[in-house]
């Protein structure tokens, strides 16, 4: 999982947020030239996924929403981005059809099933069975 | 084809095990007996029922030089059937459990034998010569949750255990009376039994099958997330791998709920990959190809992975075609005697069959064994 070992260090809300908020300059600046994707895996990149509060899971899960809404084309998207983020975005898609929003997910529909032709059943169990690096 | 024997016993089969020269054969028809088949002239026949557990058998290992089975049940007992004459004789072991057994296997030497609990327990359990009486030596407060399956090191001594709450641990279970002072060689000679030697935290969910290489210097366990791990190098400072696959997870070291048998293998510089489904009737990709000077250790392990995977029963239309119609439980690798490299196994599963895997022949393999 993308740079989940970076934060075994800085498990401390403070840093976890001010990375966030660093984080989400970029992406808006990414987003803002039209490179969608960057903007995504910029998101999923170190997500705080060792810590227990909420309030990191619930920044980063925002700048990953601004992302995921962003993608327009899905094949494009998948043909660029890499097996690594597969598990991790798998997760948020998960976390995305949990709030019950109707846009979120239409959309996080349409890329889990891309999603899922691409990495397969396996990707979801360990989206499913992982109960400690939760998004 | 690589399933060379197909054999359909029962409605569901909880585990098998085979007799030392493949002639007989022991499962569990998911309830509390065992059945004993034997291969007479040209077909299967019905020899023995072991009738003694009161609920469902749940291990069975058939030790192949001593003859014994030994069989293990959620009704928290262990029996030793030994062949007198025509009879398969019983004899209990009390395991002192309070929670179903789930997992049987008796150590290369054949003087020991291990089973994994619901009580967050393994027992060892030895002969007394003097009681004429099985013993059951308890490792407690190690597991935080089930064990789901042991393995033997090749040194009778080191005990591999994976269990539900995601580790995968390592013991020494040294006991005076049985084992020898010479035997105890290698790094960890001095420790003492129930003595813990490593923990491998490499699962976030439940590990499974848990298996050793024959030269015992690989370690491969299943997690409940479509993941396997193989840990090379053993010791103060083991190197470890996650691979992570597409398709449901495994049940066994190489068998699962994907209907099929997956072969994992290591290329040149050690690093595992997913090779194939062994049960496809053509294999569409016949993994990729790595050099072809593979060292006899990385041929025999991979020899031992085999690999099962059951697929969904209702997905009808992938599992037709498939050797197996459900999910696989148990794999039993089918050495022969004299040779370290082992090219068969058998595996059963919830759909009742027994089939006979033989990799030989396969050309898209032959350069890993």
């Amino acid at each position: 999982m993308a740079g989940t070992e970076e934060f075994v260090e800085a498990d401390n809300a403070e840093a976890i947020i001010n990375r966030i908020e660093q984080k989400s300059r970029k992406i808006e600046s990414l987003l803002k030239q039209y490179k969608t994707v960057e903007a995504l895996k910029t998101a999923l990149e170190g997500s705080p996924l060792n810590t227990k509060d909420e309030r990191c899971k619930s920044a980063n899960w925002i700048m990953v929403h601004r992302a995921i809404m962003a993608i327009k084309d899905v094949d494009a998207m998948f043909s660029s981005l890499d097996p690594e983020y597969y598990d991790i975005l798998m997760k948020y898609l998960y976390r995305g059809l949990s709030t019950g929003d109707r846009p979120t997910c239409d959309q996080c529909l349409r890329i889990h099933e891309k999603l899922t032709e691409k990495a397969g059943l396996g990707c979801i169990l360990r989206c499913l069975a992982d109960t400690v690096n939760t998004v | 084809m690589a399933a060379v024997e197909v054999h359909k016993f029962a409605k569901c089969i909880t585990c098998h095990a085979w007799s030392r020269d493949r002639s007989m054969l022991a499962f569990c028809p998911n309830n509390n007996e065992v059945h004993i088949y034997a291969l007479l002239q040209g077909k299967w026949e019905k020899l023995h029922v072991l009738q003694k557990h009161d609920q469902i058998v749940s291990g069975i290992d058939w030790s192949a030089r001593a003859n014994k089975i030994v069989t293990a049940s959620h009704d928290r007992n262990s029996y030793v059937w030994n062949l007198e004459g025509s009879e398969w004789v019983p004899t209990l072991v009390i395991l002192r459990l309070n929670r179903a057994a789930l997992c049987v296997k008796w150590n290369p030497r054949e003087n020991k034998f291990a089973v994994g609990s619901g009580a967050k327990t393994v027992c060892i359990c030895y002969y007394e010569q003097e009681n004429n009486w099985w013993v059951s030596k308890l490792i407690r407060k190690r597991h935080d949750s089930s064990v789901t399956s042991v393995a033997w090191h090749p040194n009778n001594i080191l005990l591999a255990t994976a269990s539900t709450d995601g580790k995968c641990r390592i013991f020494s279970t040294f006991i005076k009376v049985v084992d020898a002072k010479e035997s105890r060689t290698g790094p960890f000679a001095d420790s003492k039994f129930g003595e813990q030697i490593l923990q491998l935290d490499l699962s976030f969910s439940w590990s499974f099958g848990v298996r050793w290489s024959p030269s015992g210097n690989t370690l491969a366990y299943v997690g409940h997330s479509s993941m396997i791990y193989f840990v090379d190098d053993v010791g103060p400072s083991p190197l470890a791998q996650n691979v992570a696959f597409r398709d449901l997870p495994l049940r066994d070291v190489g068998v699962g709920f994907d209907c099929n048998p997956m072969v994992f293998a290591a290329d040149l510089h050690g690093i595992w990959h997913f090779i194939k489904f062994l049960g496809e009737r053509k294999t569409t990709s016949s993994g990729p190809k790595y050099g072809s000077q593979f060292s006899e250790a990385f041929g025999k392990l991979y020899g031992q992975q085999k690999h099962g995977l059951n697929n969904d029963a209702n997905e009808h239309s992938r599992s037709r075609g498939r050797v197996h119609e459900n999910c696989i439980n148990c794999i039993v690798p089918l050495g022969e005697p004299g040779s370290s490299k082992v090219t068969r196994f058998s595996t059963s599963g919830l759909d009742g069959k027994v089939v006979v895997w033989d990799m030989e022949n396969q050309a898209d393999l032959s350069e890993y064994l």
